[in-house]
């Protein structure tokens, strides 16, 4: 099936005319073209062998989920929760196997049997329940993450180490992933177009009525259909897992959106009945280009999004546009036709000049070969302490003539993984990484280890590899410090409330094991209650509005940054700072502005600025061959409205 | 400019699709106060016309003159500028607005930024009056019968104050009664000076309501007569040939009883309905829109179910609400919904003809597509399906075609007892007869069908027996000498019940 648009028909004479058809009856394939063009045009580092099997891998995950999705959303379902399923599955595995000492083989059917469970739930909520998929995979979007925060207790567990391969290569240079990539695209393709569940999935999303009244059991298809869906997530779970050697709790967050994104640029329509698993390879494969492609770039890590929004609109329009000018593919007498084609055309030249002008304008500009180069991966760019980071990394760059690349992985390990991929295929001089997670960032690690490139971490650890230095505060030192100073606040006695950072992280676990340790001191204070607050101040804002229904007379809150703070801040209204004490973390500058003006007790700061600055310097002395200290601890202090005048980050 | 009464004149108009000539030189005119009837086979080019003349598509050769000048319709808001209206098949109402609301969308009567609700209402009052409906409007439309929701189009065309009005197929799907109403109406607007563009399938109508015809083929305009052109001569305008007879029927030599109806009740829908129909029989179920006809053939299926009774095949029970036993035993449906309920329109001539076929031609898993093919081949042949080929979209087909394939993937799964809801509305002449010749065959070979259809010539034309219902019950039974138009009107009207219900039929 997947091969029909491929034969050139009658009339199409010669290999130019059946390439211009394939072009024209594919606009995703054209976008893909065009981008690879473009981005080899700019950039050396794309087109080789290397960087391309890099693309593969990254590809690898997002295609896999949205090969499941291409069978809901051919049916004319949608399916939320692959994401989520595909975290679920790879805990499961993990858990059952590491923690406990389940075979390896049996995890492996555990983890799968979990995504098909997931699946079928889906699928019974839509056929039985009558709910509208998109609620019923919501719902089953929230209920997964939960359960895998559950199993895991919010925290990484190692993936065991036979299924960690999946992540390898095999022979030294083809990575299993684009291997498991390639063969579930098959049995997508497979399954959609020879089987009697996929070709049933064309009929129910053409005209689901006239399916049931020509016999097709309706309803026992869509739980099938939903459970090749949880199938493929827990599939592409397990080569997340396997990749970062380490099952995320919080992995494929937001990459349903990214596989829906993947299977309509393939040419799916959401209506249902069309759609192919040949196009859901190239939707995903242009993601991948064009994250890959940004990244060696340099383009900024805000405009990185900007541009990837863009561009999933341009591909769809550009299919939507050859649909309407090649719908009937004969020639005869159809000036019209031509005319729309024309269009079309013009349509992929403006893309084009659109994508290059753009890339090569927020291109981050000199690329002598002379200045050293390097690239920082930060673990996010969603909160001012991890902006200050670059700030004080990038002032730095430049004073010392050093060519930095910034890019953000938005709280995504995988996402990471890819960027840090980037960077040492790239051949930087030297790598800076904020980690997402400590324990996922070591494959990557090894990676730029072996090709001899230097690796800073900042702010956090890189467990099990080797990294030149570490820059970091000391969190554990910090949360004591936090607790010491809300205890001594209130005398020694009283009520508490704790806002956790966000499950999983690192910096969470510790500053909480900081605050415990702290409060040993202090048997008269009380925790009432201890909540995450994923360290989002609206988040921190909500959380403490719901403690205090329950705790009105609480009287002091640690908040594991300042960002929570403040959103406790808000919530106690004039309660902060006076009946109420709050201690924050971090001290951003937001953070010493509450600190000034009394509503924020105090603020535990680092100074991210300093860590940036210090890291580059790090870099720099290590790419140079010089020698640098394997840990820079950079001091964290108690700021309160005595001094904070004379601090800044 | 030739003639004042003049509305409308179009002059060799020409309109391509990709690889498809629509039209290739048409010609027509339509003066004030008249009712000038479209003709033709579907497919002919008559809804590419209609298109031109509300702005969705534009020619590319020739001229539309409005009031002798030459204009060029570009879109909707083009078209009512210019006093063109137009009523199509599928109603462009929004169901959960009122009446007053769907008349005037878009154009409500405003005072100091707020929709004047009454001002609005007491104009749709009037409106509403003028095409004389008995109809609240503060109704919503989706409370409305489908003749009062064809009423509402009308009295929304009024308030355009529409001089040209076009209706595409209106008494499709109207109930005699109801077309006589809507008769009514349009020599009324005829009176009032507006000219009536009206598309129409059913020859008898064009002599009770038209003043002139055109009759197009193949995209061209082939000629002009007056209405009281005899049907003969219209039919071989239209299909360029003469029709020997409009209903073929041959009686084959009538068998076992094959289907077997007893007592099927569901509540408030149907009531004791009890039939049977034999190897080789066409049995007709004539009634009103609202009789109960869908709702019996669609529990026979197994797509709906039913409170009491028994449905049999060959003797042998079928499961009550299960499509699959009821396809085990050997029943088909063409539903009345052909786009809705009968086709996957998106899909190609052969995915939709191996639907029925593709359970039994799976084999671990896997479907024989070429053994699919080479059936879905055989039978587009055997039924004339015209088509570009089997990779052709059902969407792009004409209607008679689109039904073919609807029957057709019921006669590869070697169908027994067919059940045809409304065979033929919306099709032409042409594909008519090549239906009720499949019937035919269907009877021939010894199978049973069991045809609802709301055209009553065709009924008596083709069945063998006629079963009249009536407010969900049977009212009667006809064989195939006693039925006549009155005869069945009669048991149609009639209240099978007793005088309390029947005092809620009207």
């Amino acid at each position: 099936m997947a091969t029909d648009t491929l034969k050139s028909r009658a009339g199409a004479g010669g290999a130019t005319g059946g390439l211009r058809r394939l072009l024209l009856d594919n606009g995703a394939l054209t976008a893909l073209i065009v981008l690879v063009i473009a981005l080899s045009a700019l950039s050396g580092d794309f087109l080789t062998t290397d960087n391309l099997l890099n693309v593969g891998v990254q590809a690898a995950v997002t295609a896999v989920l949205a090969f499941g999705v291409t069978f809901v959303i051919v049916s004319a379902g949608i399916d939320l929760s692959v994401g989520s399923v595909a975290a679920l599955s790879a805990t499961v595995l993990a858990w059952s196997a590491t923690s406990h000492g389940v075979p390896v083989a049996l995890a492996v059917v555990l983890s799968v049997a979990t995504g098909i469970v997931a699946g079928l739930v889906n699928g019974f909520l839509t056929a039985y329940g009558k709910l509208p998929p998109f609620i019923a995979t919501l719902a089953m979007l929230s209920v997964a993450r939960g359960l895998s925060l559950v199993i895991s207790e919010g925290s990484p567990i190692p993936f065991p180490g036979s299924v960690s391969h999946l992540g390898d290569t095999l022979g030294g240079w083809l990575p299993v992933p684009v291997l498991v990539m390639v063969v579930m695209g098959l049995i997508a393709a497979f399954v959609l177009g020879r089987t009697y569940i996929g070709r049933s999935m064309y009929a129910i999303g053409g005209n689901e009525e006239a399916a049931r009244l020509s016999g097709l059991r309706v309803k026992r298809q869509k739980l099938a259909i939903y459970a090749f869906s949880g199938l493929f997530a827990a599939v592409a779970g397990i080569v997340l897992a396997a990749r970062l050697s380490s099952a995320q709790p919080q992995a494929a967050d937001g990459y349903e959106l990214d596989a829906i994104a993947a299977v309509v640029i393939g040419g799916a329509s959401l209506a249902g009945g069309t759609g192919k698993a040949s196009g859901t390879l190239i939707g995903a494969l242009i993601l991948a280009v064009l994250r890959n492609g940004l990244n060696l770039l340099n383009v900024s890590a805000f405009w990185q999004q900007v541009v990837i929004g863009v561009v999933i609109a341009l591909a769809v329009l550009l299919d939507t546009l050859r649909r309407k000018a090649g719908a009937t593919p004969v020639a005869a007498g159809a000036g019209g036709n031509k005319a729309k084609q024309a269009g079309t055309y013009a349509l992929a030249a403006v893309v084009t000049v659109a994508l290059v002008g753009a890339t090569s304008f927020l291109h981050g500009g000199g690329s002598s070969s002379a200045t050293p180069k390097m690239g920082l991966s930060l673990s996010t760019l969603n909160n001012p302490f991890f902006v200050q980071i670059r700030s004080g990394a990038q002032a730095e760059a430049k004073r010392l003539g050093v060519d930095l690349t910034v890019t953000d992985a938005q709280n995504d390990a995988s996402q990471q993984a890819n960027q840090l991929q980037n960077f040492t295929s790239s051949n930087l001089g030297a790598i800076i990484v904020n980690p997402v997670d400590s324990d996922a960032a070591s494959n990557s690690v090894k990676a730029a280890d072996k090709a001899r490139i230097p690796v800073i971490a900042v702010d956090r650890g890189v467990n099990k590899a080797a990294v030149d230095a570490l820059v970091a505060s000391d969190n554990v030192k910090g949360g004591e410090l936090a607790a010491r100073t809300i205890a001594e606040k209130l005398g020694g006695t009283g009520k508490i409330v704790i806002l956790q950072g966000q499950a999983g992280t690192s910096a969470a676990r510790e500053r909480a094991a900081g605050f415990a340790a702290g409060l040993k001191a202090y048997p008269g204070i009380q925790v009432v209650a201890q909540q995450p607050a994923d360290f989002d101040r609206t988040k921190g804002l909500d959380v403490m509005s719901n403690l205090l229904q329950a705790h009105p007379d609480v009287q002091g809150v640690i908040a594991a940054n300042d960002e929570m703070a403040l959103g406790a801040i808000k919530a106690l209204g004039a309660k902060a700072g006076k009946s109420v004490q709050v201690v924050g973390f971090d001290g951003t500058p937001d953070g010493l502005k509450a600190v000034q003006g009394g509503t924020l007790y105090a603020s535990v700061a680092q100074q991210p600025s300093q860590l940036g600055r210090i890291a580059v310097d790090n870099a720099l002395k290590a790419l140079q061959g010089k020698k640098v200290e394997e840990t820079v601890k950079v001091p964290v202090k108690v700021v309160t409205q005595q001094n904070v005048a004379g601090f800044s980050g | 400019m030739s003639n004042p009464d003049e509305l409308l004149r179009i002059e060799g108009i020409r309109k391509t699709f990709p690889g498809v000539v629509a039209l290739d030189g048409v010609d027509f005119d339509l003066r004030r106060g008249e009712v000038h009837v479209l003709l033709g086979e579907n497919g002919a080019g008559k809804s590419t016309l209609i298109k031109m003349l509300s702005g969705a598509y534009h020619p590319d050769e020739g001229r539309v003159l409005v009031d002798g000048e030459e204009v060029h319709i570009r879109g909707a808001q083009d078209a009512e500028r210019l006093g063109i209206a137009t009523i199509y098949q599928e109603f462009n109402l929004v169901p959960d607005l009122t009446v007053a609301e769907n008349i005037f969308l878009g154009r409500q009567p405003r005072r100091l930024g707020m929709i004047d609700r009454k001002r609005m209402e007491a104009d749709a009052e009037v409106l509403l009056r003028r095409v004389g409906v008995n109809v609240s409007p503060r109704a919503r439309v989706r409370e409305l019968g489908i003749a009062r929701l064809q009423m509402v189009e009308i009295a929304k065309a009024l308030s355009l104050n529409a001089r040209v009005l076009i209706m595409d197929e209106p008494t499709a799907v109207l109930t005699s009664e109801e077309v006589e109403k809507l008769f009514a109406i349009v020599r009324t607007l005829r009176e009032d000076g507006v000219g009536i563009v009206f598309i129409t399938h059913h020859l008898e109508e064009i002599a009770a309501l038209g003043d002139r015809v055109t009759v197009i083929r193949d995209g061209k305009s082939v000629g002009q007569v007056p209405a009281t052109t005899p049907e003969d001569e219209l039919v071989r305008l239209m299909v360029g040939r003469s029709i020997e007879q409009q209903y073929p029927r041959e009686v084959p030599e009538q068998g076992a009883a094959l289907l077997t109806v007893e007592g099927l009740t569901r509540d408030g829908v149907f009531h004791d309905v009890t039939f049977e129909v034999h190897a080789g029989e066409v049995v007709g179920i004539a009634g009103l829109v609202g009789a109960g006809r869908t709702e019996v053939v669609r529990a026979v299926f197994g797509a709906d179910p039913y409170d009491e009774g028994a449905v049999k095949v060959s003797g042998a029970a079928v499961k009550r609400h299960d499509v699959n036993a009821a396809m085990a035993a050997g029943i088909g449906l063409v539903p009345e919904d052909r786009k809705g309920q009968g086709l996957v329109l998106d899909a190609s001539v052969e995915e939709n003809l191996g639907l029925v076929t593709m359970r039994t031609a799976t084999r671990a898993g896997l479907v024989d597509l070429r053994g699919q093919h080479a059936a879905a081949e055989r039978i587009a042949g055997q039924l004339g399906v015209r088509m570009a080929g089997l990779g052709q979209h059902v969407r792009t087909l004409s209607g008679g075609n689109q039904q073919k394939v609807v029957i057709g993937k019921w006669l590869l799964a070697d169908t027994r007892v067919l059940i045809l809801d409304e065979p033929t509305r919306g099709i032409d002449v042409g594909a008519k007869v090549e239906i009720y010749q499949l019937i035919n065959e269907l009877t021939a070979a010894g199978a049973a069908v069991l045809m609802i259809s709301s055209d009553l010539p065709e009924v008596l034309g083709m069945s063998d027996r006629v079963l009249v219902m009536a407010q969900g019950r049977i009212a009667g039974e006809l064989a195939r000498g006693e039925a006549t138009q009155d005869a069945v009107m009669a048991l149609a009207v009639s209240t099978p019940t007793t005088e309390t219900e029947a005092s809620r039929g009207h």
